[in-house]
């Protein structure tokens, strides 16, 4: 009971992260039906921005009120990469066959992922993430758990999060704008909301979740990677889809289904085809069955015509 | 004269050819008599300044310092300068009924600004080389100032032409002879371009090609060489084959070319596999370096390496079939969920497909699961393949040629390339690849018209899965060992560029993209750690500006640029004339 509560708690901390990517996919797809490849990149830049802000800034220090500050520096990294990208590889390309954008993301996604390998200082091999005090170091035991402090960050980060979305999407001008442009971008053209600028704010709300996922990667695994975009990815898209792409709260279950999916894949499955080693496997069968047999996922979203 | 149908034909927006247009009628001089002999005397310049040094020292870019002594950077210059003056004649003078078909100016024009950055690059070149300006000597100048000129009388002369080179009637031994000039020029131009040692020298050699090809273009040349290429297919196939072959035996037996050769070779034919499920049947697969691992890896096991896990040995012909066959019912599981996914969806779907042979490979070493690939060590030391009394791995001489290891993989892959591209071509004319083009088009109408839509998206899948695996099969013998390593994501990536950069649907693109993206990193060693960075960027900017690729075909083009009703109307009225033709 204890190592299925163990690996429930897992889950939730694997799944946060995987909803905090996730929201980035399907904010940008329910307004412009785009699936934008390139977003694991922009999770991967915010780590690295928050350990650059850390860096610069803070060398040395380990103390809880830097972190907000880092989580700043990589939001702030993340959203103005995103919003290029949105500018300068995507926008030309909106009525463009569908091949396009998909072509175009593949290359903003190596584009990206070289760049900071070969201009970040050191970023060719791992890079060590800073220890901060309260979030890092050893395990909080609650009743023979292990719970990671990082984990709490993340699930806090991602509740936060969840929080201030539901806010800002349900309670603001700009929220009801973009849920507007989604049900129907041209009559929302013509009711006068600037569409173009909707589609900039979907971007940048979905890289800025994305850093606070890099910012959480970094804790939990305490070293940061310029691949590590891609795998996470892929899992925060699978999650997307799980959840329904489209659907903000979709995004959010089915990062953490597929977080705790993934987890009792590793611990449950006998014999020779369970453990670590098959894990991703796992996710990526996961992600085909979806796709096959609920491509409007879980919580069910408006399925576009994906031909 | 200022819509002209050339620009009609070149351009694909009409408001960028308004201000194009606008930009260049402001030229001072522009259409002035002056133009032309101004023309000419650039060319003299350009040519005269070859045949004096252009550099003091004689150890930058070959050798330039000998007067009356070009070396090699010099020729290009040479043969540029030629072109120039063939284009300037067909504008005015002797040539003149040339130019009613050909966009002249414009060809001048691109001639003129690609020889000014080529002269310009050639001087930082020697000043940066050895140590300062003073080392250039006046033929350098000379040299670029005729560049200079050129493209000046480029840019004010006005474009003569009125008829469009897709409806030129020429004679067959003229179209004929074209196509193996072309030819012939091809395989000196790879000869010549895989002998250059320096990276500097070998990129001006590619913007010389790119200025030549780039001027050969703008006035239309292409246009015509693609409409006669369609007109006598045989003799461009047997034209291409024959220069392919030939290949080899102008490398003198170096093993180091060849090898890059064999590389080239692998990944076009699987490049041109991939061709048939996303260029005809228009279904992104984002895992297809599976296949060619599928293939690898049954090479692999069947071979007679101490590391294969299987005891069965069967001879290569046997592995061949099995590998591709194998290959085929993977492509058909893959192709499988096609039935109730398209568009993104599917090409993420078969991305994971990729990813989980990967992490499969990886994990099959008897820890994980049964011990059959090793895990991530994979499978090394797998032999050279020999067919009947031929070893792959052991030189032979043919008239006095040595041809190395990597020749005799060359031609066993060049067969390879060759079935492949006969496959390609002829499921392209089928009824087959007419059904791939309407799913492609609208998979709707295709449905309603009684194409068999999930039949023939099965076939593209299992199709082009075959193919790979049989090139698969050779790959693990030629690269010697198999690991998981060489089947990422990336590898499909770039598989997927060499199409989407040479131009979707068409074999002669996909050779040009994967000539492209196998040589260039070999050759320009000095920029190798930033050929990634470089290969995302110009994926970006090449879905930006010409999503139909550099060799694209016609109806393709049309399918990214549906606006542009020029194009359509004179697609239209070149079918309907090959109707004719035909009735």
């Amino acid at each position: 009971m204890t190592e299925f509560l163990q690996q429930i708690v897992n889950g939730l901390t694997l799944g946060s992260l995987y909803a905090l990517i996730a929201v980035g996919y399907t904010v940008v797809y329910g307004i412009v039906q785009l699936i934008n490849f390139a977003h694991g990149e922009v999770f991967m830049i915010g780590a690295f921005g928050a350990l650059a802000t850390w860096s610069v800034l803070f060398k040395g220090q380990t103390g809880l009120w830097v972190l907000p500050i880092m989580v700043i520096g990589a939001v702030i990294v993340s959203v103005v990469t995103a919003v290029v990208m949105e500018r300068i590889a995507y926008r030309p390309l909106r009525n463009a066959p569908r091949l396009a954008p998909l072509i175009t993301a593949i290359g903003i996604s190596v584009f990206l992922q070289e760049a900071v390998r070969l201009f970040y200082p050191g970023a060719k091999s791992k890079l060590s993430f800073p220890e901060i005090d309260v979030v890092t170091g050893a395990a909080l035991k609650i009743g023979g758990l292990n719970i990671q402090r990082a984990a709490v960050f993340t699930v806090g980060s991602l509740l936060l999060s969840a929080v201030l979305l539901w806010f800002f999407v349900n309670r603001t001008r700009m929220g009801q704008g973009m849920q507007a442009v989604s049900e129907d971008p041209d009559t929302a053209q013509l009711m006068g909301i600037n569409v173009n600028r909707i589609i900039v704010i979907a971007f940048a709300l979905g890289a800025a979740l994305a850093a606070v996922g890099g910012v959480a990667q970094g804790l939990l695994n305490s070293n940061i990677d310029f691949r590590m975009g891609f795998l996470a990815g892929l899992k925060a898209f699978t999650a997307a889809v799980l959840g329904g792409i489209g659907n903000i709260q979709g995004a959010i279950v089915g990062g953490l289904t597929l977080g705790i999916a993934e987890s009792m894949a590793t611990q449950f499955i006998p014999g020779q085809f369970g453990g670590s080693a098959w894990k991703d496997v796992w996710a990526f069968v996961l992600l085909i069955l979806v796709l096959v047999f609920r491509p409007q996922g879980l919580l069910g979203a408006r399925v576009v015509d994906r031909a | 004269m200022s819509t002209s149908t050339a620009d009609l034909a070149h351009d694909h927006s009409h408001d960028d050819e308004l201000v194009k247009v606008s930009l260049l009628d402001r030229m001072p001089g522009r259409g002035s008599s002056a133009a032309w002999p101004l023309g000419l005397a650039g060319v003299a310049l350009l040519v005269a300044g070859t045949f004096l040094s252009w550099s003091y020292t004689g150890d930058v870019l070959g050798d330039l310092s000998i007067n009356f002594y070009p070396g090699g950077v010099q020729i290009c210059m040479i043969a540029l300068g030629l072109v120039a003056l063939l284009f300037l004649l067909a504008h005015r003078g002797p040539l003149h009924r040339l130019g009613e078909w050909l966009d002249t100016a414009g060809a001048v024009r691109a001639l003129g600004l690609g020889a000014v950055i080529y002269m310009v690059i050639v001087v930082a070149v020697i000043s940066v080389q050895s140590g300062g300006l003073i080392n250039v000597n006046p033929g350098g100048w000379i040299s670029l100032l005729g560049a200079l000129v050129l493209a000046a009388s480029g840019l004010m002369l006005v474009s003569r032409q009125h008829r469009d080179p897709l409806f030129a009637k020429t004679s067959s031994w003229l179209e004929i002879l074209t196509i193996i000039v072309l030819m012939a020029l091809l395989l000196f131009g790879a000869a010549y371009a895989l002998g250059i040692g320096d990276g500097p020298s070998f990129s001006l050699f590619l913007i010389f090609v790119a200025t030549v090809a780039l001027g050969l273009t703008r006035a239309g040349v292409f246009t015509w060489v693609g409409l006669i290429a369609q007109k006598n297919r045989p003799v461009l196939m047997l034209g291409a084959f024959t220069v392919a072959f030939l290949f080899p035996f102008t490398q003198g037996g170096s093993d180091e070319n060849m090898s890059i050769a064999t590389q080239v070779l692998i990944f076009a034919a699987t490049a041109l596999g991939l061709n048939i499920v996303v260029g005809l049947a228009g279904l992104l697969d984002l895992g297809y370096i599976a296949f060619l691992g599928a293939g690898a890896y049954v090479g692999a096991t069947l071979s007679t390496s101490a590391f294969a896990t299987i005891g069965w040995k069967p001879p290569f012909i046997i592995v061949v079939v099995v590998g591709a066959l194998f290959s085929a019912c993977l492509g058909l599981i893959i192709g499988s969920p096609t039935l109730r996914v398209s568009g993104d969806y599917l090409a993420i779907v078969t991305l994971a497909f990729g990813e989980i042979f990967r992490f499969t490979m990886g994990n099959l070493d008897g820890n994980n699961g049964p011990d059959l690939t090793n895990g991530p060590n994979g499978i090394p030391a797998i032999p050279d393949l020999a067919i009947g009394s031929f070893d792959f791995g052991q030189p032979h001489t043919i008239l006095g040629i040595t041809l190395g290891r990597f020749a005799n993989y060359y031609f066993l892959l060049l067969v390879l390339a060759a079935f492949i591209i006969l496959v390609f071509s002829r499921l392209n004319d089928s009824r087959i690849g007419r059904g791939w083009v309407a799913i492609r088009e609208d998979e709707k109408a295709a449905e309603a018209m009684g194409v068999n839509v999930f039949g023939l998206k099965l076939f593209a899948f299992a199709g082009g899965a075959f193919l790979a695996g049989m090139a698969g099969t050779v790959k693990a013998h030629h690269d010697v060992s198999v690991t998981p390593d060489q089947y990422i994501f990336l590898e499909s990536a770039f598989l997927l560029a060499a199409i989407v950069l040479g131009g979707m649907g068409t074999v002669a693109g996909v050779l040009v993209g994967a000539t492209i993206l196998k040589l260039l990193p070999e050759k320009l060693r000095f920029i190798a750690d930033y050929r990634l960075m470089i290969f995302g960027l110009v994926l970006v900017l090449m879905m930006r500006y010409r999503p139909e690729g550099i060799i694209a075909s016609q109806r393709r083009k049309l399918e990214f640029h549906e606006e542009d009703e020029g194009l359509a109307e004179r697609l239209e009225e070149v079918h309907l004339e090959e109707a004719e033709a035909k009735a």
